[in-house]
């Protein structure tokens, strides 16, 4: 993988004209490097995973582009501003891996905190308590709430603006599948006209909501580039079926399903072909293996 | 603005006003009983004349902590890096700091002289010229002067430091960070002419107001945006 500076993802896309726009950017903390010489350019709507294992420097990179890490070097812009401008900074929303919620206050004076920052009204407080359904949390204080609770909180923050650049650092982090689940409903929904950067640790919440990945490796971007165009180092499907005898019955099996490895999965329909001229009763094919695995590796 | 949205300051105030309602309770509550001991158990009207105006500001500092409380929280918990994604300026965050610590410091004191003061005039204790001038000249500008000097020193040490929590803390030792000046003023001040008493403690009020503003403007050149950063 190419860790070379990659050309932007679809410049002429029709949304508006809103950009993110990296170019050399080397960040860190207290001197050290943590980002080394990152250029990127998105511009078509949509959720942009960004992946990496543990120190890769996603959160940095969040934070480079939210205007919270002042660059060593390279620039940052959104929509052609510089980031460093009070105007870069109120098209975008950021939520942050850690909630974010200051001491000491009731959920919906916490909102209220936010909303006098961002210039929300008392209606759009409202609003973002029934779209995130928080409604019985609102008199509760802050601290109280549970891990997943906060995370709901956290995130209804983010919607008291309606921007065109969402940065979402593992939004998911710590809510129950239901939850992720509205959430990535929700991330989806923003894509259709909106940039998502979005974190995650599960892959295959990446897999299903990210339309590119944007690979950290060492500081250093490991891949930018469609999800679709990604292909695991091996491409291994599983089958499950009955009938089997003399057939798949000397595959390696993983639980119920044969494994059977193939050159890409475009040789799918030729096995199921296959094995269906033989007898075998299929009632499951599946990939065994994300490909966005690899990119930890 | 939304007519039901506060402003970021008088959040920040009221969210001081409860989070550091430990200390505020301290330091009212230990004033307040050195006015009862200095009211009711000395057998002079000197003894409180002479002391009352110098200890309170001893307390307004002790008080004042939530400012800096809030502000290492607010760090800590990732409050400060939304707040800088929205564009709030790091030196607004540390003024906002300051405002608090005056606020509460106002709080204190003027529980402080309302109490104290009323007592003594209750009891028959006699509220001399020199008291006044001693509250007016000495007792309210080192208060706000002690208690701004705190915060700004405890501000500024714990952006440069990872966080700690208990008595090892900035927020653990800023108290006494910040009533040294204080006291150093006092022992000063008594030790030399009487008639120079008060040009010393309002200079040196003065000069620490001045440390404080310069301390603030050097804090916006010397710390970037990442010493606002949760180490979380």
């Amino acid at each position: 993988m190419s860790s070379t500076p990659l050309p932007a993802l679809a410049r002429n896309a029709p949304n508006g004209g809103h950009r993110i726009e990296l170019r050399g950017v080397s960040s860190g903390y207290h001197g050290k490097r943590i980002l080394e010489e990152i250029s990127f350019t998105i511009e078509e709507p949509a959720v942009y995973v960004v992946l990496g294992p543990n120190g890769a420097g996603k959160t940095t990179l969040f934070r480079t582009i939210a205007g919270i890490l002042n660059p060593y070097s390279g620039s940052v812009e959104i929509d052609g501003v510089d980031i460093n401008r009070h105007e870069a900074r109120t098209r975008l929303q950021y939520l942050s891996h850690i909630d974010g919620i200051p001491d000491a206050l009731r959920v919906e004076d916490a909102l209220r905190f936010y909303a006098t920052v961002e210039g929300a009204t008392a209606e759009d407080i409202e609003a973002v308590i029934g779209k995130l359904g928080i409604q019985e949390l609102r008199k509760r204080f802050f601290s109280e709430l549970s891990q997943g609770q906060k995370k709901r909180v956290s995130i209804a923050r983010v919607f008291l603006q309606e921007r065109n650049i969402y940065l979402l650092d593992e939004p998911t982090a710590n809510l129950d599948p239901k939850l992720a689940r509205e959430v990535r409903d929700l991330v989806l929904g923003l894509s259709k006209d909106d940039l998502v950067l979005y974190s995650s640790h599960n892959l295959f919440e990446a897999k299903e909501i990210g339309k590119y990945v944007l690979a950290l490796r060492a500081g250093r971007i490991g891949y930018f580039g469609p999800l679709s165009e990604l292909r695991p180092a091996k491409y291994i499907i599983g089958v499950r079926a009955e009938g089997t005898e003399g057939v798949l019955a000397s595959s390696s099996k993983k639980g119920d399903y044969y494994l059977q490895e193939l050159a890409g999965p475009e040789e799918v329909p030729k096995l199921i072909a296959e094995l269906m001229a033989k007898g075998v009763q299929i009632r499951e094919v599946k990939e065994m293996e994300n490909p966005l695995e690899d990119l930890f590796t | 603005m939304d007519s039901g949205i506060p402003s970021l300051t008088w959040t920040t105030i009221h969210r001081t006003l409860v989070i550091g309602r430990l200390y505020l309770a301290i330091g009212t509550g230990v004033s307040l009983l050195l006015t009862l001991i200095l009211v009711f158990g000395a057998h002079s009207s000197t003894a409180f004349v002479q002391t009352f105006p110098l200890e309170v500001p001893l307390f307004a500092v002790l008080g004042s902590i939530g400012g800096l409380m809030t502000f290492t929280s607010d760090r800590t918990k990732g409050v400060f890096e939304y707040l800088i994604a929205y564009g709030i300026r790091p030196r607004t965050l540390f003024i906002n700091g300051l405002l608090s610590a005056a606020a509460l410091t106002g709080l204190i004191l003027g529980f402080a002289l309302m109490v104290g003061l009323g007592l003594a005039a209750a009891e028959g204790v006699l509220l001399t010229p020199d008291l006044w001038k001693s509250i007016v000249l000495y007792t309210i500008p080192m208060s706000f002067a002690g208690a701004l000097f705190t915060a700004t020193v405890g501000m500024i040490w714990s952006s440069l430091s990872s966080p700690r929590t208990g008595i090892n803390s900035p927020v653990g030792i800023a108290p006494m960070v910040g009533i040294a000046p204080t006291l150093l003023v006092l022992i000063v001040a008594e030790t030399g002419p009487s008639s120079q008493f008060y040009y010393v403690t309002v200079g040196a009020a003065a000069v620490i107001i001045v440390g404080v503003v310069i301390l603030l403007g050097l804090s916006g050149r010397l710390m970037g945006r990442e010493r606002f950063v949760s180490p979380l």
